[in-house]
């Protein structure tokens, strides 16, 4: 009940924040605007509809959560608020995970208005549901989930431009998951072991890039079930060693 | 939190992470499966640029740097062009123009002052089809640029014959996004790499192939009542025309005239299984001093065989300025290739794309026009001393006539694969890459040539001269002992 | 009496990482709070009184030392269902209404409804924020109204102890008043109040005991009473004639006059009678003789001085 004040709160609060309804409108304006760019490759505007669509949906969600997740606890130190919180009988990993909750239930509304835009627009322009769609949206959330506990984790210890870099680089390299998976098998073993080290200790953001195959039906993957939902899990449980992460530090963290 | 609760939480991670890594492991197969044939690699490609895709723009900026791309090709900056071509197939692998273009774009627009392309740049452009090929395995489009490449710029026709017919079996998509088979034309070109091999059953079973597709499709328009019948039609009366000629040129290739006489009067018919005339009493109009009685039917034969009296010679009256000069007892528009290259250089193929290119290498390719039995003109590499580097110590200078190449009146006297063409000194008869075609026999004459010549202006002597047997042995060409005769005559 | 806040050789260092240096922020205080008091915590600015706080609080943790809060240890979630603190220049969520701040305040407690509404209701009374105000975003609101939040959320649980960090500071006159009134008004009710501040006056208006902490250390703390009461005594008389008053300026110099009326500060008592003797000698009435109380502020600069302040 805590955690959950913590997080109702928390969401209640950054949605309040105007950077954040700005990125909203940017995003619906653009993913709005869809068909009328349709004219860059007539063969195929509904494929520019569809990744115009997903890549601001990535876009505005990467921004969103970066720019919740390294604020949401230096904000409270820096204004004090954390100590009306803390001196109130709210444990520390409560603190935490409430926060990042809020930043996360923000993402999700954010994501959720802008894939039903986008949905409405696919309807409207081309008469057909796409479903197939919603697969591209929810792996976008997994992905913010995940950077979202990367953020928190971050946050604990450092300050927010530090924050920012550190969760934008890592986001970066989780990205090229496809380049460190091949440099596994590279000649150079120390290229090798330091490739499957950086592969399976960082988080793999790549994993969730599916909107190529989103577009271009003829990509074709076996067990797609299985392979989205190995994705949510690999986000709950990199978030949850995250999260863990996060209180432990926290926990020695003097405000 | 208390110590030991701070102790149980460190040891949660284990099974987690542990966890994380087997999935991580899972997922590797399939994410390798779904991205696998987007093989891309970024070599070349300057880090900032890294951040667009990070930025999950994707296809959307890909689409926006086309148009910029367009921009730069109007104002004829197609060296900015090349980055953007990598980028933009980084961020959209599936984008063919770009493909296409930036092909083309390395392949032909990047030229020395006299016009003659790059050399240079003829592996990149097809290792970046290739990789497009690669990206994008079910459309045609890039297989055929591929086959064009190789057939109009290459002359590798074999190569081409092999990417046509990768062309052929892969589809396309029409405005409302159904997989439709190929245009016609992908058979077309098919027929002509054929033809160029001097496979002309081959070839005369490809114009009957894609005629019967034709017939079809506008039995199918026409029962429609499809506007795109009127258009099939006219396909279908160049297919014909071109399996006509085919089978005209396969009966009686070496006549200039390949109209039949029936009764005096001229007649365009032939018998569309054998290419002889129809009625058989036709007979072929040939003028005398062709040296065929007229009113004769004839069977397919040469004509006779064909001195082509050939020589070269050059001089370099300035730095890199070269003067050859030659003979060439050929048709008028009959076109010598004068190719001026490294010692060590060999015809290669690129396993993967990268812009750079070997800048110390010198490549140069020209084709001189006969006219009235001779041929040559002044080809001025010193004002492009970054195309033309000189710095290898030896270079080989060869002028050669390759008849498989040649326009088709220059072919009615040579034969598909110089099989009417004969010379004293300067034939060679090679084995062509493809098993099935006859050797091509063509003309050849190579000189070595140092820097002293090309910079210094030493004279080009006797003594330069390489005997075609040595160089095709250093460039790994497979000669047969030339004949005097090829063997079509009965 | 029970103890609210036992404190034992609480000590806080920081390393200054600019200069490498160890900062002594608290330097082994020893401290007793019973129940019921209005504890003042006296000291400069950066005296040690917040970081103390916070400590206590667990917000951060001490070097060395122990102390415990309403019998538990620092930090203690149970101790802080029990306790509220108003931090220093408090900021709360800017874009919450009154209302919501303390509604989200009142789930950390775990109160649930109805008993979270009357409380808010009864607390905004308490601490007479206009009724108007209650549903505005904070952000319009005045200092004085941040202030009575701030209050306000301190007093939601119903505190056995509240932790007022110079809950006065930066008010104008008329709120700092209200405010000082509401915080006796809290003491009436029988809860511990531990009042850090400076405003030295506001201490020793509602205060019971207090301690002056100076660069860390405890200088001194005891019963307000105890550290006013001083060792001279005042003589006040009239109808003193010129002469008189030099002969009692003569024995003792620390003489004022003014309309006639003549005020004697006496060092030794011993001196008392003496002065009383010649002005009675005189025909002069004496018309008071006080034992000399010193202001809080007397004590303080005394104090703070005595242990080498500057």
């Amino acid at each position: 009940m805590v955690t959950f004040a913590i997080a109702r709160q928390t969401v209640e609060d950054m949605l309040r924040r105007k950077i954040l309804l700005i990125l909203l409108i940017v995003g619906v304006c653009l993913i709005a605007l869809g068909p009328s760019l349709g004219f860059l490759t007539p063969r195929e505007s509904s494929a520019v509809l569809r990744s115009l669509g997903l890549a601001v949906i990535l876009i505005a969600g990467l921004l969103i959560t970066v720019i919740s997740g390294i604020q949401v606890i230096p904000t409270e130190i820096e204004r004090r608020t954390i100590y009306t919180v803390l001196s109130k009988p709210v444990q520390r990993y409560q603190f935490v995970l409430g926060k990042f909750l809020g930043g996360i239930m923000t993402v999700f509304v954010m994501i959720v208005a802008m894939g039903i835009v986008f949905l409405g627009v696919l309807f409207w322009h081309e008469k057909v549901f796409a479903p197939d769609m919603l697969k591209g949206v929810l792996m976008t959330f997994c992905q913010m989930m995940l950077l979202g506990a990367l953020t928190i984790f971050f946050s604990t210890f450092a300050p927010p431009v530090v924050n920012f870099f550190m969760s934008f680089g890592l986001f970066i390299v989780g990205n090229l998951s496809t380049v460190t998976e091949s440099l596994t098998e590279n000649r150079n073993p120390v290229t090798a072991i330091m490739a499957t080290i950086v592969h399976y200790t960082i988080p793999n953001f790549g994993n969730f890039n599916i909107q190529n195959k989103l577009i271009h039906p003829e990509i074709v993957i076996k067990n797609e079930m299985v392979f989205l939902t190995q994705n949510v899990v690999y986000a709950v449980l990199y978030s949850a060693v995250l999260l863990v992460l996060a209180i432990l530090v926290f926990d020695k963290r003097e405000v | 939190m208390s110590a030991a609760t701070r102790r149980r939480l460190l040891l949660a991670i284990v099974p987690l992470f542990a966890a994380v890594v087997m999935l991580q492991a899972r997922q590797n197969p399939v994410i390798r499966e779904m991205r696998g044939r987007e093989r891309t690699p970024l070599i070349g490609l300057s880090t900032e640029f890294i951040l667009g895709p990070m930025l999950g723009l994707g296809q959307a900026v890909a689409g926006l740097l086309w148009v910029r791309a367009d921009e730069f090709f109007h104002e004829g900056d197609y060296d900015a062009i090349l980055p953007l071509v990598r980028m933009i197939t980084w961020l959209d692998p599936h984008q063919l123009d770009v493909y296409i273009t930036g092909a083309w774009h390395l392949a032909y627009n990047f030229t020395d002052s006299g016009h003659r392309s790059d050399r240079r740049y003829i592996p990149p452009a097809q290792a970046l089809l290739r990789e497009g090929f690669h990206n994008n395995p079910t459309v045609y489009d890039i297989a055929f640029e591929l086959g064009w490449q190789n057939s109009d710029k290459v002359r590798n026709f074999h190569e081409a014959e092999q990417w046509f017919r990768e062309a052929t079996v892969r589809s396309t998509t029409d405005e409302q996004g159904r997989k439709q088979p190929p245009p016609m034309f992908t058979w077309h070109q098919l027929a002509h790499s054929l033809a160029r091999q001097g496979l002309i059953d081959e070839s005369i079973a490809t114009w009957r192939h894609v005629l019967s597709l034709t017939d079809a499709q506008l039995k199918e328009a026409r029962e429609r009542n499809d506007p795109q019948a009127w258009s099939l039609a006219n396909v279908r009366a160049n297919q014909l025309h071109n399996l006509t000629l085919t089978l005209k040129r396969k009966f009686s290739r070496f006549t200039h005239e390949i109209d039949f006489v029936v009764d005096g009067k001229q007649t365009k018919s032939i018998d569309m299984q054998t290419g002889r005339p129809s009625p058989p009493n036709a007979y072929l109009a040939t003028r005398p001093n062709e040296g065929v009685p007229i009113g004769q039917p004839r069977l397919p034969a040469l004509a006779r065989e064909w001195e082509t009296a050939f020589d070269a010679r050059v001089t370099f009256p300035e730095p890199m300025v070269m003067e050859p000069r030659g003979d060439f007892a050929m048709g008028d528009g009959a076109r010598v290739t004068i190719r001026l290259h490294d010692y060590d250089w060999r015809p290669t193929q690129l396993e993967e794309f990268t812009f750079r290119v070997d800048q110390t290498q010198t490549i140069m390719i020209d084709q001189h026009s006969v006219r009235n039995y001779a041929w040559g003109r002044t080809i001025d590499m010193s004002r492009d001393p970054k195309m033309y580097s000189f710095t290898r110590p030896e270079y080989f200078l060869v002028f050669e006539f390759d008849p498989r190449g040649t326009s088709p009146f220059i072919q009615d006297r040579t034969g598909w694969c110089g099989e009417g063409m004969t010379d004293r000194r300067f034939l060679v008869v090679k084995r062509q890459s493809n098993p099935n075609s006859p050797p091509v026999r063509l003309i050849r004459k190579v000189f070595r040539l140092t820097r002293d010549h090309i910079l210094n202006g030493a004279p080009v002597t006797d003594a330069d001269i390489v005997p075609n047997a040595d160089y095709s042995r250093i460039m790994g060409e497979v000669v047969l002992s030339p004949t005097r005769r090829a063997g079509l005559a009965p | 009496m029970a103890v609210a806040l036992s404190i034992q050789g609480l000590t806080k260092k920081y390393l200054d990482v600019w200069n490498k240096e160890e900062i002594t922020a608290v330097d082994d205080l020893t401290l007793e709070v019973e129940e019921g008091e209005i504890f003042g915590f006296l000291g400069r600015n950066g005296a040690g009184k917040t970081t103390t706080i916070k400590m206590l609080l667990g917000l951060i943790f001490p070097t060395s030392g122990t102390a415990s809060v309403l019998g538990k240890p620092m930090g203690d979630t149970e101790a802080k269902s029990q306790l509220s603190y108003l931090p220093e220049n408090p900021y709360f969520y800017e874009n919450m209404s009154g209302w919501d701040v303390l509604d989200f305040y009142g789930r950390l407690f775990r109160m649930g409804e109805p008993t979270r509404t009357q409380r808010i209701e009864k607390c905004l009374n308490d601490v007479r924020l206009d009724k108007r105000a209650w549903r505005r975003p904070l952000r319009g609101y005045s200092k004085g109204m941040l202030q009575r939040i701030g209050i306000a959320q301190s007093l939601l649980n119903d505190p056995k102890l509240l932790f007022l960090d110079e809950p006065t500071s930066g008010l104008d006159p008329i709120a700092h008043a209200e405010l000082r009134d509401i915080i006796r008004d809290v003491g009436k009710q029988g809860k511990t109040v531990f009042l850090s501040s400076h405003q030295l006056p506001d201490v020793e208006l509602v205060c019971n005991r207090a301690a002056i902490i100076h660069r860390g250390k405890l200088l001194t703390s005891g019963p307000l009473s105890e550290l006013t009461s001083g060792d001279k005594v005042e003589v006040l008389a009239e109808s003193v004639p010129d002469d008189a008053v030099e002969q009692i300026r003569a024995l003792c110099p620390a003489v004022e006059r003014s309309n006639g009326r003549v005020r004697v500060t006496a060092v030794d008592p011993g001196q008392v009678n003496d002065i009383v003797d010649i002005v009675r000698g005189r025909k002069g009435s004496v018309t008071a003789v006080l034992p000399h109380k010193r202001t809080l502020e007397e004590v303080f600069v005394d104090t703070v001085l005595r242990a080498g302040g500057d």
